[in-house]
């Protein structure tokens, strides 16, 4: 409270006409950046207008590759061009390896020409000549060559930047992004969503009200977010994607259709694939203003026109307009509510693209802004706010979600959700849990990241323990695990036990985090196997019931078997005991179910005795814990 | 020692850490029960946020961040708990006493729907027909629109507490059909 007032009070200090901003040495310097896959931007406000800023030789993108020679790194274009004559130390597209294992990375292998080794915290090393590099410190040389840029063009230091991330950015994806920051001496305001930061980008000039659709289509993922914008305010609604289609893959489709029309091989070398994507990718440019072009490859000659075109790629513009009304479904607004559609990303200047979404959701699709700026142009504004250069009144509030549900490991390989995908943050949510065994005095804390019901279906973010639980009887300790996710979307993760108050706590912090296609997956796979998860769920529950009866009566006859049961009586209830133990094993649930029922019915006489016993010793005076004893 | 995993306890109750507020309806200005106004709640909340948000902070020191955060977590969970139907009735039930933890109420009535709607919820799978699934979901909506004027009604009257329990649990049973559906239609959009 006290800052914003401060704050408000420092913006009627200063003397500026209405509509007119403070000078620009009175600003503190702030810049948005947009880290991305192939290219990154700097942007910033001056002068109230948002911009990118360009380098000396006027162009505003960054290539996001980095050569390491013995005694210098290079960054940018030249790093790109460079890549096919010396592989193993120009480093492309490290967005893909931040935050992730080598396990990981080595998935990705066939793609990735690096040399990698493990480094401490199973991070990924790539080797070059000048030693290995991990990518967190390759991302921070593209960081340091864009804040060289804006700190040159704007005189003087930088006092805050927001970065923008993937809706669909993990936790350790986000840590290993402000770590690279931090590495290029950059402090961080925010890491922003990049949907979000498109928002931000538009509905300042235009001060829209209503519901809008964020629809980016980048180069290899996609992505699409529901906001909703009231004065000044933007509140995620829900946020989806795909993250296996982009724009790379209609470069595919016209390269496939090319070996088809010219009856080529499949089986391509990789410099002649290369080549052939890079003549599909020009023609796809080509036909958004074309209505045909001229292809040439190798001895063929022929020309695609839009129509084929748009036939070849109706199959994936179909899959991301599946997303979008995923999206719109999770976010509880109706079609006719949505006000307008921002493009973002280069693929979304193919037409038939525009077309479709625009039909879907009933308008025009907005793209006044250049699509690979706007992400910059959003991150600028917001950081521009941050530091406090808005007057009061014109601050913008982002109020974003989790994209993923987040809960913990439950007896039986059970996930139980604790906070739902598409919960607004910050968020803390408790929930309490108990011990499973007599005299249990640790228990493990399995943080898990994914939608679907198995632990073994789900991303593991981190595992704990909490140790000095007082022993108690199962089911009597109290353990309270309270989740928080930040406004940058990190996790933290606190059990405490109520009675003793001992406590445990992580600031999850994973040394690897999803891949992209395991984010796209596990989506995906939630919504396919929902009946197969709700059969494996009950069938684990019984399971647990099951466990849960048997450990209890073990510990009854343990205790007053002698005393209470005839010898014939004990056997009874022994065999019944067996043959619940072993029909628990097997999938049959209705065969568990019948089983407990008729252990419970066997004991039923035992557990009457029993509760006779403890109140005959209640009113004998003695203390009932020498008769549990 | 034995270390084991955690089990879900019968009893999980999803709560706040230290709720601050005393009462949501007077956080965001509402009179307190069970018909509310969405639209000024949602208005109220944004203009809270403002104020409560971590990004109001960016510049303050680290204990105030980290009270920043706690805060605009709170406000976010009462903000959920209005806005959510099934919440709100709850949260009035809480306010008035506390649930109990484990209950078996009664309610053969419903039982039979209940087990009514599974049925034809299995056949409209099978079926695939996306015509039926929304004249099932019309015939859902109403049922819940049945429950929440009787649980407006129910609870303004401390007598009918017992009714206007077995009436949030029937909403919570309703939730649960219509999270169904959802995945029954996502299934079927391909």
């Amino acid at each position: 409270m006290q800052a914003v007032r401060l704050k408000i009070r420092m913006a009627l200090l200063q003397i500026a006409e209405p509509g007119q901003s403070p000078q620009p040495h009175q600003q503190r310097l702030a810049v948005g950046i947009d880290l991305g896959t192939t290219n990154s931007l700097v942007a910033t406000v001056r002068s109230g207008i948002a911009e990118a800023l360009p380098d000396v030789d006027g162009r505003v993108a960054l290539a996001s590759a980095v050569r390491y020679h013995a005694d210098r790194i290079e960054v940018g274009r030249s790093a790109r061009e460079a890549a096919s004559k010396d592989p193993y130390n120009c480093i492309l597209s490290v967005k893909r390896l931040m935050g992730r294992g080598l396990a990981d990375v080595q998935q990705l292998g066939e793609q990735l020409p690096y040399h990698f080794q493990a480094g401490k915290s199973h991070m990924p090393f790539i080797e070059t000549v000048q030693g290995p590099k991990s990518p967190v410190e390759v991302s921070a040389h593209i960081l340091q060559a864009l804040r060289e840029r804006a700190e040159a063009t704007l005189g003087g230091e930088l006092v805050g930047v927001v970065i923008t991330v993937p809706a669909y950015f993990d936790d350790a994806q986000r840590q290993a992004t402000k770590d690279a920051a931090r590495l290029a001496g950059l402090n961080v305001l925010r890491l922003l969503n990049e949907p979000t930061a498109a928002a931000v980008a538009y509905g300042l000039d235009q001060q829209a009200e209503g519901v809008v659709v964020i629809y980016d289509l980048g180069g290899g993922t996609f992505d699409v977010s529901i906001l909703r914008l009231s004065r000044g305010v933007f509140e995620v609604l829900a946020t989806g994607g795909d993250s296996a289609l982009g724009g790379d893959d209609f470069d595919h489709v016209i390269a496939n259709w090319v070996i088809e029309q010219a009856d080529l091989s499949s089986n391509l070398s990789p410099s002649q694939q290369r080549d052939l994507l890079g003549i599909a990718c020009a023609a796809k440019e080509a036909l958004t203003s074309e209505d045909v072009v001229a292809i040439e490859y190798a001895e063929w000659q022929g020309q695609l026109n839009r129509d084929t075109f748009d036939a070849l790629i109706e199959p994936l513009v179909a899959r991301s307009l599946k997303a979008c009304r995923r999206a719109l479904r999770d976010s509880e607004v109706e079609l006719d509510e949505i006000e307008s559609v921002v493009m973002v990303g280069g693929s979304t200047r193919v037409p038939l693209v525009r077309t479709r979404v625009g039909e879907l959701f009933n308008c025009t699709p907005m793209t006044d802004i250049d699509p690979d700026q706007v992400v910059a142009i959003g991150a600028a504004i917001q950081a521009d706010t941050l530091v406090g250069n808005k007057r009061a009144g014109e601050e913008l509030l982002l109020l974003d979600v989790t994209p993923l549900s987040l809960g913990l490991e439950t007896m039986g390989d059970l996930v139980e959700k604790i906070i739902p995908r598409n919960t607004t943050i910050p968020v803390t949510r408790a929930q309490d849990f108990t011990t499973a065994r007599d005299g249990q005095t640790a228990m493990v804390v399995h943080v898990l990241q994914g939608e679907r019901e198995l632990v073994s279906d789900c991303r593991s973010l981190a595992r704990f323990e909490l140790r000095g639980i007082p022993p108690m009887i199962a089911g009597a300790a109290k353990i309270r695990v309270t989740f928080q996710v930040d406004a940058d979307g990190l996790l933290g993760v606190t059990a405490r036990e109520l009675g003793s108050g001992v406590e445990a706590s992580i600031q999850v912090k994973p040394s690897y985090g999803l891949t992209d296609s395991e984010i796209g997956g596990m989506l995906k796979d939630s919504f396919d196997h929902a009946a197969q998860d709700k059969q494996a769920r009950a069938l684990q529950e019984q399971r647990v019931d099951a466990e849960r009866l048997l450990e209890t009566v073990r510990s009854a006859l343990q205790a007053d078997a002698e005393a209470l049961l005839t010898e014939q009586e004990r056997a009874v209830i022994e065999e019944r005991m067996s043959a619940l133990e072993t029909v628990r094993k097997a999938e049959d649930i209705n065969a568990i179910a019948r089983h407990i029922q008729q252990l419970n019915h066997a004991t039923n006489e035992f557990a009457a005795r029993r509760l006779d016993a403890t109140v005959k010793a209640a009113l004998a005076g003695r203390q009932l814990n020498e008769m549990e004893g | 020692m034995c270390v084991a995993n955690a089990v879900a306890a019968k009893a999980s109750v999803c709560s706040m850490t230290n709720t601050e507020y005393a009462d949501y309806f007077a956080l965001f200005g509402l009179q307190s029960g069970f018909f509310i106004d969405d639209k000024a709640l949602a208005a109220t909340y944004r203009e809270l946020a403002k104020d409560a948000h971590p990004d109001r902070f960016v510049n303050a020191s680290a204990a105030q961040q980290r009270e920043a955060v706690e805060r605009a977590a709170q406000l976010n969970d009462a903000f959920q708990t209005l806005k959510s139907p099934t919440q709100r009735a709850l949260y009035l039930l809480r306010q008035q006493a506390e649930l109990p933890e484990e209950t078996t109420i009664e309610d053969g009535e419903f039982l039979l729907q209940q087990m009514e709607w599974r049925e034809q919820l299995e056949d409209l799978q099978e079926q695939a027909d996306l015509a039926a699934l929304a004249e099932f979901v019309r015939e859902l909506k109403q049922a819940r629109s049945a429950i929440d004027h009787a649980f407006a009604i129910c609870i303004e009257d401390s007598e009918q507490r017992i009714q206007a329990e077995r009436l949030a649990r029937r909403m919570q049973f309703l939730d649960k059909m219509f999270y169904e559906v959802r995945q029954l239609e996502e299934r079927l959009d391909d």
